[in-house]
């Protein structure tokens, strides 16, 4: 499959993930401020800065794997992957987000491409890792695809974004589905 | 195949006197091949279980054929982001198999949830891909069979391929 050009200058960009720091705050307000990123998310825009570190504080930083996305060391969005308990604990979801600026460079899917290569030697109960993605979002239905996940179903009425029961697309990504040079 | 008048098959609350019939129900390893129930070790694990799960749960409902109970159905709903939506489930007493019952409970519990639940969109159910009967049931309810979910539950610890069905309150079949 051809990359496109974009891709291909921000090969030299390092792109790497790591935990959230309470210093990130000015970053993580870049993008959860924004009505354009948040439009196809379950959360609301941000408002406040209070706002925004009782988020870090009380859900990112306990969270049982949430990362930055670094471009250069500087957090410019946000990855996660929720697990499930009992019957469901062999199913984690997979969510992220990335401020506007630096959306169509391929920083998504690669970072994403990243969280697959880990989490399944991470976490050895995992079987299959899936996302959810509003039907109206095909920016993320390409990051998924060019990621490797396997598009299920379109999910009726399936989940609540800003005060509206939308259609999602299931994604997902088994263990065994992995290939060894990702 | 022997077929009963729908008439003949209600369904109604549960009563605390149905401890005994719900035990004899999960005792059938048929009917508990595809749910998430184990055996019980013993009569009164069964009935704590019956007591402290089924009895209080949101919406749940004994099927009855000719006021005798022969299965169970119930919705369980999701909160928050999901609350537009509830996952059905159910069993029925395997020599009851075939005859339409499940088909008729479906249809009746499912025209119930949605005028009891007013905010509820979607109902769904997850299906056993080796499970051809219940996804039949499904089929001629009238829900959408949306796609297969890959090892997305565990059974009995193995983890299994699902059929994704759903029926919105705007569907045909309800209106």
């Amino acid at each position: 499959m051809a990359e496109n050009t974009a891709e291909n200058h921000q090969k030299s960009s390092k792109i790497t993930l790591r935990p959230i720091q309470l210093s990130d705050i000015d970053d993580f307000m870049v993008w959860a401020t924004d009505d354009r990123v948040s439009q196809y998310c379950i959360w609301d825009t941000y408002t406040s800065k209070d706002q925004a570190l009782d988020f870090i504080k009380n859900n990112a930083m306990p969270h049982p794997w949430f990362r930055v996305i670094c471009v250069e060391n500087r957090a410019v969005g946000s990855i996660s992957v929720s697990p499930n308990s009992g019957n469901d604990s062999c199913r984690g979801e997979l969510g992220y987000v990335l401020a506007y600026e630096h959306w169509g460079k391929g920083i998504a899917t690669k970072a994403v491409k990243m969280v697959v290569s880990s989490i399944f030697r991470e976490w050895p109960h995992l079987e299959r890792l899936e996302a959810y993605v509003d039907a109206n979002n095909k920016g993320s239905q390409r990051v998924l695809e060019k990621a490797g996940f396997i598009r299920e179903a379109v999910l009726r009425k399936h989940r609540i974004i800003k005060g509206k029961s939308r259609d999602m697309v299931v994604f997902s990504i088994i263990s065994s589905d992995q290939h060894l040079d990702s | 195949m022997e077929r009963h008048s729908d008439s003949d098959i209600t369904i109604r609350p549960l009563d605390i006197s149905d401890s005994e019939d719900f035990i004899n129900l999960y005792a059938d390893e048929k009917v508990r091949k595809f749910s998430s129930r184990d055996a019980f070790t013993s009569k009164e694990a069964a009935i704590e279980y019956f007591m402290s799960t089924d009895i209080p749960h949101p919406w749940i409902r004994a099927i009855c054929l000719s006021g005798r109970p022969v299965g169970s159905i119930s919705v369980s709903p999701f909160y928050g982001t999901e609350k537009c939506r509830a996952e059905l489930g159910y069993v029925v007493a395997s020599d009851c198999w075939g005859r339409g019952i499940a088909t008729a409970a479906v249809k009746m519990a499912a025209k119930a949830v949605f005028v009891d639940w007013g905010h509820l969109e979607r109902l769904e159910a997850v299906v056993d891909v080796e499970n051809p009967g219940s996804q039949r049931v499904m089929e001629k309810v009238g829900f959408k069979r949306e796609g297969v979910l890959r090892k997305y539950y565990l059974l009995k610890g193995r983890p299994r391929d699902a059929v994704i069905f759903s029926l919105l309150s705007t569907d045909d079949p309800l209106s």
